[in-house]
C-alpha cells in the first residue's frame, strides 16, 4: 500500500515538473496566428473567354527552384490563388485545366516587396489576350501575314511552271 | 481545342510534328496557283474565328469553324490550319509552338476527315441532303477534334483519361453551333458561289 503511494507521488512530481517547465509541450504543440508582415500576391486567372479558371490545379515555383513546387493547390471560384514568396527573385505560378489549358505567371519580387515597403504592385498585368485597338491590329497581322504567304507560294509556283514552259520551248527550239 | 505547352510528352510531340509534317507536305503538292486564294481565305477564317468567343452555359468557348474549312479545301486544309495555328500561337499566344505539330494535325485531320465523308454529298444535287451533310460535317469536325485531343492528353499520362471524357462531353453544344453554322455556310455558297464548293485549283 505505501509502496503504490509512494509510485503515485513520484509519477505526480514528475508531471507537475513536465507541466511547470514546458507548458505548451504538456498538452502537444500549441498553435497560433498573426498577420503576415509580407504582402501576399494575390493573382488571377482567366480564359481568353473572359472565363474564371476556377478550382484549377495550381503550383508555385521559387526562384531556381525549378522541379519541385513551393506550393500547390487549386483556384479558387473566381480562379484566384495567392501565396507569400519567402525570397526576393522571380516566382513561378502555373495554372492547368484538365483540358490542355495552361497559365504562367511570372512574378518578379524586390528587396522593397519583401520589406513591406513596395506599394503593392509587383503583379505585372498580362492580358490573356490582346484587347481593343492592339487586338484588331494583330488580327489584321495575321490576315496579311497568310496572304503574303499565299502571294509568295503563288509567285514560286508560277515562277516553276514558267521555267517548265520556257525549258519546253528551249527543247522544242533545238 | 488549342492544347497548351506544357502538358504533352516528348514523343507525342514528335508524332505530332510528323503527322503536321506529312499533312503539310502532302497539302502544298495539291494546291494550284488557282487555288492558293481559297487557301489563304479560309486559313483566314480560322484564324480569326477562334476570336469569336461562344457562351455555353456554364462554360464559354470560342469557335473553330474546322468542319466547313475541310469542305472547302480537302487535304490542302493542312497547310490552311498549319499557318493559322502559328499565327495564333505567336500574336495571341494560343496553344504554342511546340505542340504546334499536335495541334495542327488534330484539328487538320478531323476536318479532312470532314471533307472525305461528307464533302461528295454537301456538293450534290439535293439541297436538303447537302444540308445535313453540311450539319453533320462541322459537328463530327468538333467531336473529333475533341475526341484526338482527349487521346493526345491520356496518351502523355494516363491520369488524364477521365479528362478525356470530360473534353469529349463539354464539346457536344460547340459541335452543334458549329454544325448549324456549316450548314449556314454552305447554303450561302451553294446560292452564291456554287463553285467554291468545288475542289477547283485543288488537286
Amino acid at each position: 500500500m505505501i509502496r503504490r503511494s509512494v509510485i503515485s507521488l513520484i509519477a505526480a512530481l514528475i508531471l507537475g515538473y513536465s507541466a511547470a517547465a514546458h507548458p505548451g509541450a504538456a498538452f502537444g504543440h500549441g498553435s497560433g496566428y498573426r498577420q503576415s508582415k509580407i504582402d501576399a500576391v494575390a493573382l488571377e486567372f482567366y480564359y481568353s473567354t473572359g472565363e474564371a479558371m476556377a478550382y484549377q490545379e495550381t503550383k508555385v515555383y521559387s526562384p531556381g527552384g525549378e522541379g519541385i513546387a513551393y506550393q500547390s493547390g487549386r483556384t479558387d471560384e473566381f480562379g484566384r490563388y495567392s501565396f507569400v514568396p519567402a525570397t526576393e527573385g522571380e516566382w513561378r505560378v502555373e495554372v492547368k485545366d484538365d483540358e490542355g489549358h495552361r497559365a504562367e505567371a511570372l512574378i518578379p519580387i524586390t528587396a522593397e516587396f519583401m520589406e513591406g515597403a513596395s506599394d503593392g504592385t509587383a503583379v505585372p498585368v498580362q492580358s490573356s489576350l490582346p484587347q481593343g485597338a492592339d487586338l484588331f491590329v494583330r488580327a489584321l497581322l495575321g490576315v496579311s501575314l497568310i496572304f503574303n504567304a499565299a502571294a509568295f507560294v503563288r509567285l514560286k509556283r508560277s515562277g516553276a511552271k514558267g521555267e517548265e514552259a520556257a525549258g519546253c520551248t528551249s527543247a522544242k527550239g533545238f | 481545342m488549342h492544347i497548351s505547352e506544357g502538358f504533352l510528352t516528348l514523343p507525342s510531340l514528335a508524332v505530332g510534328w510528323a503527322a503536321a509534317a506529312a499533312g503539310v507536305s502532302v497539302g502544298l503538292k495539291r494546291i494550284d496557283p488557282d487555288g492558293i486564294v481559297k487557301v489563304a481565305m479560309a486559313s483566314s477564317v480560322f484564324f480569326l474565328a477562334s476570336l469569336i468567343n461562344v457562351r455555353i452555359p456554364p462554360a464559354s468557348t470560342h469557335l473553330s469553324l474546322i468542319g466547313p474549312i475541310g469542305l472547302l479545301l480537302g487535304w490542302s486544309v493542312f497547310p490552311a490550319i498549319f499557318t493559322a495555328l502559328l499565327l495564333q500561337a505567336v500574336l495571341f499566344q494560343f496553344g504554342g509552338l511546340a505542340v504546334l505539330g499536335v495541334n495542327t494535325s488534330t484539328m487538320a485531320a478531323s476536318a479532312l476527315c470532314a471533307h472525305l465523308l461528307f464533302g461528295r454529298a454537301v456538293r450534290g444535287r439535293s439541297a436538303a441532303l447537302s444540308a445535313a451533310a453540311s450539319f453533320a460535317a462541322g459537328a463530327m469536325a468538333v467531336v473529333m477534334g475533341a475526341a484526338l485531343v482527349g487521346i493526345w492528353l491520356a496518351a502523355s499520362d494516363p491520369k488524364m483519361l477521365a479528362s478525356a471524357y470530360a473534353i469529349f462531353i463539354a464539346h457536344i453544344p460547340l459541335a452543334v453551333i458549329e454544325g448549324i453554322a456549316a450548314l449556314f455556310m454552305t447554303s450561302f455558297l451553294r446560292r452564291s458561289y456554287p463553285d467554291i464548293l468545288n475542289a477547283a485549283g485543288l488537286r
